[in-house]
């Protein structure tokens, strides 16, 4: 779509009248920094929420307060979690609102977008954190101005990232369920983001020994890869769940058709023991080994890239505990499944 | 006792709900008598139902309890993500209750929803208010009807405008431009009238 048209889209979109394929196109443009067509929504928004002033106004029943301040008051104080809503009914990723929570505010204060993206996305920080983490081998330092300039770029992989979740979460309903889950554990995230924060001036560190031992040779970083993959079109994207064997675990897969990339990202698995490490299946008729990857002691997420080709026929994905070196068929416990 | 302007719901103070936000009982007993008409209508007029838009402003007043600090008000006033918040849940639920399979009661019920309220403003009507719902009534009521109808179907009752012109058996492009040039024209008489009351 033309910027113009995108830009045309926009009342609808305040009006709720867009389809779900212009509403992403939509968000991913004004996620991607459009400041006119974002001016251009806060307008038609701010219409949007005064039209049920032209409705005659009906009073609620007077027992309807104290019912709620009755309930609120055995509710916990204002804190983040989710409401109690039937899973039927809660698909909170609807127009308007999705833009609501995930959208900057126009002059960004970053005391409210950290917070914002953290809560909103403690997902998408845990998963970045372990993607940076595992990124980041031993150099340590700390360098504050680094620190600022990563947290914005790292801010915006975020929702960039976030863009591709709700993809993902549409299909298969299974994000939402894990959203639900981590926003209940914010203290975590807190934690995850200090180190997170750490992380982002040793991994600069890292980046710059890496770009002088590159001897001046133009070298991708895993980030400016991470941000092309999710820009591209011809990305998948396919969540998988904890078994059993790891109730807390998830996994998120990124496959690139064009590149044949594929990107595992694994969050809360059980350290593996010595001797044994996960694998990585693709299932087409029967199961194909994709890579193998350890969780050490002390990790909660992993990244694993692995290029494959022909993924896109792969019916299932598993991830599963198989001794050191891994096995041309799996014989473990399977840890990590999707959803087909 | 409070002045009618402190209970209005276009004017709410960002302020109040900060108070919210720290679990003052007092700020949230005040945001909901500045609230609480205004989207009690908007859920009936989209639910179509007393009673289903009462167990849904329980799950929104909750939810903001819960969720306030979320609020940003660089991203609009504060009535204005009520109005959001609202309006996306009880379109969840108008959803949910169509995926179930039930009729939904939304158009038949709706027309006498309107005659069921009182025509006088209510206690917590304030002066603000009062002057807003004339003006956006005016600029809606200046639309012409086949441009509010197709907002209104988007609007009320969630549906893309596929949707609606597969409902009104209309060709899409012709759906499209009655909601761009509505809205656009709501949008140009809002401004006119803060405009003119900047004047004053």
């Amino acid at each position: 779509m033309t910027h113009e048209e995108l830009e045309a889209s926009v009342p609808l979109y305040a009006a709720g009248a867009l389809d779900r394929a212009e509403r992403q196109a939509l968000e991913a443009h004004l996620l991607s920094g459009c400041s006119a067509c974002h001016a251009a929504l806060k307008d038609y928004q701010s219409v949007a929420a005064l039209l049920p002033l032209s409705l005659s106004p009906v009073k609620p029943p007077p027992s309807l307060k104290s019912k709620i301040m009755a309930e609120r008051g055995t509710a916990p104080l204002p804190v983040e979690t989710p409401p109690k809503v039937e899973p039927a009914s809660r698909q909170s990723l609807e127009p308007g609102e999705w833009m609501d929570h995930l959208f900057p505010p126009v002059a960004p204060a970053k005391s409210s977008t950290l917070p914002w993206a953290l809560s909103l996305g403690t997902v998408l920080v845990v998963v970045v954190g372990g993607y940076l983490a595992w990124d980041i081998s031993t150099q340590r330092s700390t360098d504050t101005s680094n620190i600022q300039q990563l947290e914005t770029s790292l801010q915006e992989k975020s929702t960039a990232l976030a863009a591709v979740q709700r993809e993902a979460s549409e299909q298969a309903k299974v994000l939402e369920e894990l959203r639900n889950e981590l926003q209940k554990r914010t203290n975590e995230a807190a934690e995850t983001k200090e180190h997170l924060t750490q992380r982002e001036a040793e991994l600069e560190e890292t980046r710059a020994q890496l770009a002088q031992r590159n001897g001046g040779r133009t070298v991708a970083t895993p980030q400016d890869e991470l941000a092309t993959l999710l820009r591209s079109p011809n990305v998948k994207a396919v969540s998988l769940a904890g078994s059993d064997m790891a109730k807390q675990g998830v996994g998120f897969l990124l496959f690139d058709s064009r590149t044949q990339n594929a990107w595992l990202y694994s969050v809360n698995l059980p350290e593996c023991p010595a001797g044994t490490t996960y694998q990585l299946w693709a299932v087409y008729d029967k199961p194909m080994s994709v890579g193998t990857f350890r969780m050490n002691a002390g990790e909660t997420s992993h990244l694993l890239v692995k290029k494959v080709p022909g993924f896109t026929d792969a019916k299932t994905f598993a991830v599963s505990l198989e001794p050191s070196g891994g096995r041309p068929q799996p014989t473990g416990p399977m840890y990590l499944l999707s959803r087909s | 006792m409070d002045r009618p302007a402190q209970h209005a719901a276009s004017t709410i103070d960002p302020s109040l709900l900060a108070r919210v936000a720290k679990g003052d009982h007092q700020a949230f007993s005040q945001l909901y008598d500045h609230s609480s008409t205004l989207l009690f209508t908007l859920a009936v007029r989209i639910l179509g139902n007393h009673e289903e838009a009462a167990e849904l402003l329980q799950d929104v007043y909750l939810e903001v309890w819960r969720k306030v600090s979320r609020y940003d008000v660089g991203r609009g006033t504060p009535a204005a993500w009520l109005v959001t918040l609202t309006k996306s849940r009880a379109i969840d639920r108008l959803r949910a209750r169509a995926a179930r399979g039930q009729q939904a009661t939304n158009s038949l019920e709706a027309g006498t929803a309107a005659q069921v309220t009182d025509a006088g403003p209510s206690p917590f009507e304030a002066q603000a208010d009062q002057e807003l719902r004339v003006a956006v009534g005016a600029a809606v009521a200046g639309l012409p009807q086949a441009q509010q109808q197709a907002i209104e179907l988007a609007y009320y009752e969630g549906l893309s405008h596929t949707e609606i012109a597969a409902r009104l058996n209309q060709p899409l492009g012709t759906v499209k431009t009655r909601i761009k040039l509505g809205m656009s024209k709501l949008r140009d008489g809002l401004q006119q009238w803060r405009n003119a009351g900047d004047l004053q």
